[in-house]
């Protein structure tokens, strides 16, 4: 028994001797730190600020100062030193000034923010309003045509139930939009990409009203994209006109959706 | 009641089926970019001589232009046009553009744009134009320092670009990246930033000793990388904008493959001591040091989901490289790569949606992009050697390097960075003054 | 007609012979060379002492040590230990062919493997430290298998 105990206990002591042994490391004195060449960095936005350029010029010349006295005070070793390019080995290497500007030491910080100016603000930044509004009065002829439509089918019942485009007119027309078309390149590969637009046309094929029917989803957050591609589909149909319509049966399509569908681009 | 609702119903349901409206399906469009008309910004001529005296900066509206010309030219989205062929001047566009003119050479967008001088500040200001809805889509002005010209570029590309797709920029943001230089045997490394548009290069280090896989903090503008300072090859800090640099961690042994959680306060590295590396956390505030895998085999490249709440990594546990995802404590440990070959270097997307990779197959390297759960791999790129793809802020493009073959004496190589978009379109090389390595795009740097 | 048999069978046996010693002599060149993939060769070793090479060679993605290599180690552990005043580091390296990262991590193991096999013959660990370069510093910048199973080694450097 106490010949376990002992050959145990001597067993530890060799590996807690050997551990110990084994990290060289932990005795070893803090590192000292490698030379670094700081860069001056400019900020532009609200919340970081811009010496002014005569400002900044006098803050340069102070830091410079500064530093001159720090290197000759012997840098102590968590201080980074600042090494003229010239030493650097870069044959090709343009002589950079170095400079430090430290935004707390700048007084003028409200000064240099960049401001959005006021009418500009006012005017539109992002609107989605615009299209909106296009879209209500669109809606509101759409009311009209709606009644006007309802009329015409009751009286024409037959030719209008179950008649859509020939193959032929059909393919005229999707030709036509498929040219037009700019598929936006920067679209999510994995969300539902179909625009559906609703067209009032003239029998010669130019457009009257256009209505965008999933529009609310235009101004969702997060489906900013989506407001892009149905702007691009109107563009399609903008630069197409006057669409190359049946050249008769103007009943037939003087009301037309169009569903712009640009998952199968992207994926393909 | 019932009548009344059974009538409406019935009434409803005649006039749908009368009212029969015709629907065409448009699946299909070009994937050309979008033809877009920049009209260098214009400057008034009292503007130009105060400019002249002041910065020696002439034409600096043409110059803005240029940058968000190039801007826009190279996501591949956007195809600038010809300035020859603009029919109206820019200072008259910016008022009221003519859109019939821009409609006959084919523009769909516009932008125009005014560069002023207003009490020693620079005041830039542009609108973009919806050349076929005739109308203005946004406008916006900015002042600021003269110096800043290039910025201002860079920021109007960004809203230009946000405006137009639906998503962030990435034009006002830089690339940290390994500068290198000298033959494959000796090489010599030196960490280097420039903008993303590979103007204003600097070197942060001299070369000295061997710096690798710098990484930028996805809230600021620190840097993470490794030093072989001393040969002790350590995870360091870098604050680009002070010059402040501190080792991460006092670990007994090599700390490598750096990055910084999504928030910013973390350091997610890999410690490798005794034959074994695998995945520790430094807290930057409290410096709490966290293991997260303890596991014999090779745990490494970790990167942070954009909520915190997951981390991916490659190891060889099945042993061979694979890519595993596991909860932030180290739980949960999930292979998601069973596609033939090696998998390394994941990424988690900003979007969170995916994860960038390397894979090795029958001696070729790939970038490729797959879900969180391993499904849907789709491989962007092919090549002899490439790897370490870094994002975007916004997710939409990775950049990432590539190697070239050489002879025995070194000759034929090459390394170069190259970026691509998420949809495999578009893939070019980055431009840098050496041959570069280990890219990392930083966040935009204005918000 | 049976001699025509004959005649081909003759025809067939010196062919294949052909084909035989073709394959012979080509495996017989990449013999002086590797092994597997594993380095046998002697260009770039370079010795501690008469006798005693100074790096070991792993197969692809490996850090196991082969028979040549557990040689190559037990006569460093022989020389340590007459030279107990000499403080090695051993220096892991990958081919070009990996992930910068993991191929850190693999260096590192692969000098790790080198340091135990030390270890069992009798150094002390104090002697050695170990360091990784990954694919950092190749002996042979050649990009084919040949120089690839060069560059994947654990080389023992004098420290002082």
């Amino acid at each position: 028994m106490s010949k376990s105990i002992l050959l145990s206990s001597a067993f530890h002591a060799l590996i807690i001797i050997l551990t110990i042994v084994t990290l060289p490391f932990v005795a070893k004195k803090p590192l000292d730190l490698p030379p670094l060449i700081s860069v001056e960095l400019i900020q532009i936005s609200d919340k970081t600020n811009i010496p002014f350029a005569p400002k900044a010029k006098k803050i340069i010349e102070k830091i410079k100062e500064k530093e001159k006295k720090l290197v000759s005070e012997q840098a102590p070793p968590k201080k980074v030193k600042k090494i003229k390019p010239e030493a650097i080995p870069m044959p090709d290497q343009k002589v950079e000034k170095i400079k430090q500007i430290d935004d707390k030491q700048n007084p003028e910080v409200e000064d240099t923010k960049i401001k959005q100016v006021s009418e500009f603000e006012k005017k539109e930044i992002f609107d989605p309003t615009n299209i909106a509004a296009l879209i209500d009065k669109s809606k509101e002829n759409l009311a009209e045509t709606d009644i006007k439509s309802n009329k015409i089918t009751q009286s024409q019942d037959k030719s209008l139930n179950n008649v859509g485009l020939t193959l032929s007119e059909e393919d005229a027309l999707k030709a036509q939009i498929f040219g037009c078309w700019s598929i936006p390149l920067g679209l999510p590969y994995n969300e539902n990409l179909m625009v559906r637009i609703k067209l009032k046309l003239k029998p010669d094929g130019t457009i009257i009203d256009s209505e965008i029917l999933d529009h609310a989803r235009m101004n969702k957050p997060g489906q900013n994209f989506y407001k892009v591609l149905a702007e691009s589909a109107l563009r399609a149909i903008q630069l197409c006109q006057p669409l190359r319509v049946p050249s008769t049966g103007y009943e037939r399509w003087k009301d037309l959706q169009l569903n712009f569908d640009a998952r199968e681009m992207l994926e393909g | 009641m019932k009548k009344i609702l059974l009538f409406i119903l019935f009434f409803l349901f005649n006039v749908s089926k009368a009212y029969c409206l015709i629907e065409v399906d448009i699946t299909r469009g070009n994937l050309n970019p979008l033809p877009i008309a920049v009209s260098p910004l214009f400057s008034d001529s009292d503007t130009k001589q105060e400019l002249k005296n002041e910065n020696n900066i002439s034409k600096l509206g043409e110059k803005i232009s240029e940058v968000v010309e190039n801007n826009l030219r190279r996501t591949g989205l956007f195809n600038p046009l010809e300035k020859n062929a603009f029919l109206q001047n820019p200072d008259v566009a910016h008022l009221k553009p003519r859109f019939e003119d821009w409609k006959l050479i084919k523009a769909q967008a516009l932008i125009t744009g005014q560069v002023k001088f207003v009490d020693e500040k620079l005041r830039v200001e542009f609108r973009l134009w919806d050349v076929l809805a005739a109308k203005e889509l946004m406008a916006i002005a900015f002042t600021t320092v003269p110096e800043n010209w290039r910025r201002v570029g860079h920021i109007i590309s960004d809203k230009i670009y946000e405006r137009l797709t639906g998503e962030k920029g990435y034009f006002d943001t830089r690339i940290i990246y390994v500068a290198e230089q000298g033959p494959k045997t000796q090489r010599i490394k030196k960490l280097a930033i420039m903008d993303q548009d590979s103007v204003n290069t600097k070197y942060l280090t001299l070369g000295n000793e061997l710096v690798l896989t710098p990484r930028f903090n996805p809230t600021n503008q620190m840097v993470t990388y490794l030093s072989y300072f001393k040969n002790l090859p350590r995870v360091y800090l870098l604050d680009i904008e002070t010059g402040i640099q501190e080792v991460v961690g006092d670990f007994p042994g090599m700390t490598f493959a750096p990055r910084f959680s999504p928030d910013g306060k973390k350091i997610i590295m890999s410690f490798a001591k005794d034959g074994n590396s695998d995945i520790y956390t430094m807290n930057l505030e409290n410096r709490i040091v966290n293991r997260i895998t303890n596991h014999p085999s090779i745990d490494t490249s970790p990167s942070y989901s954009p909520d915190g709440k997951f981390i991916t990594f490659n190891s060889d546990r099945s042993g061979f490289q694979q890519i595993y995802v596991m909860k932030s404590d180290g739980s949960n440990v999930k292979r998601i790569s069973f596609g033939k070959g090696l998998y390394g270097t994941p990424v988690w997307s900003p979007r969170g949606d995916l994860i960038a990779f390397t894979k090795l197959h029958k001696g070729k390297f790939y970038i490729g992009v797959m879900r969180t759960d391993g499904s849907g791999e789709r491989l962007l790129t092919e090549n002899y050697y490439q790897e370490a793809p870094s994002w975007s802020p916004n997710g939409r493009v990775l950049i990432f390097y590539r190697e070239t073959k050489s002879n025995s004496e070194g000759k034929g190589f090459s390394a170069k960075l190259w970026s691509i978009d998420l949809t495999g379109y578009n893939e070019r090389q980055v431009p840098t003054e050496t041959d570069g390595s280990d890219p990392s795009w930083s966040s935009l740097l204005s918000n | 007609m049976i001699s025509n048999k004959i005649f081909k069978n003759v025809f067939l046996v010196f062919l294949l012979s052909f084909v035989l010693s073709a394959c012979a002599t080509q495996t017989r060149k990449v013999d002086t060379q590797m092994q597997g993939d594993v380095y046998t060769g002697t260009d770039t070793v370079e010795y501690l002492a008469s006798g005693v090479p100074d790096r070991v060679f792993f197969a692809t993605n490996e850090s196991v040590l082969t028979t040549a290599s557990r040689d190559t180690l037990r006569k460093q552990a022989g020389w340590l230990r007459k030279n107990s005043d000499i403080t090695v580091v051993l220096e892991g390296h990958a081919d070009e062919r990996g992930t910068r990262e993991y191929n850190l991590a693999l260096g590192e193991r692969r000098a790790n493997a080198a340091k135990d096999y030390l270890m069992t013959y009798g150094i002390s660990s104090d002697r050695i430290s170990v360091i990784s370069y990954g694919k950092e510093r190749p002996v042979d910048s050649g990009s084919n298998p040949l120089a690839w199973s060069k560059n994947r080694r654990s080389v023992t450097v004098k420290a002082n």
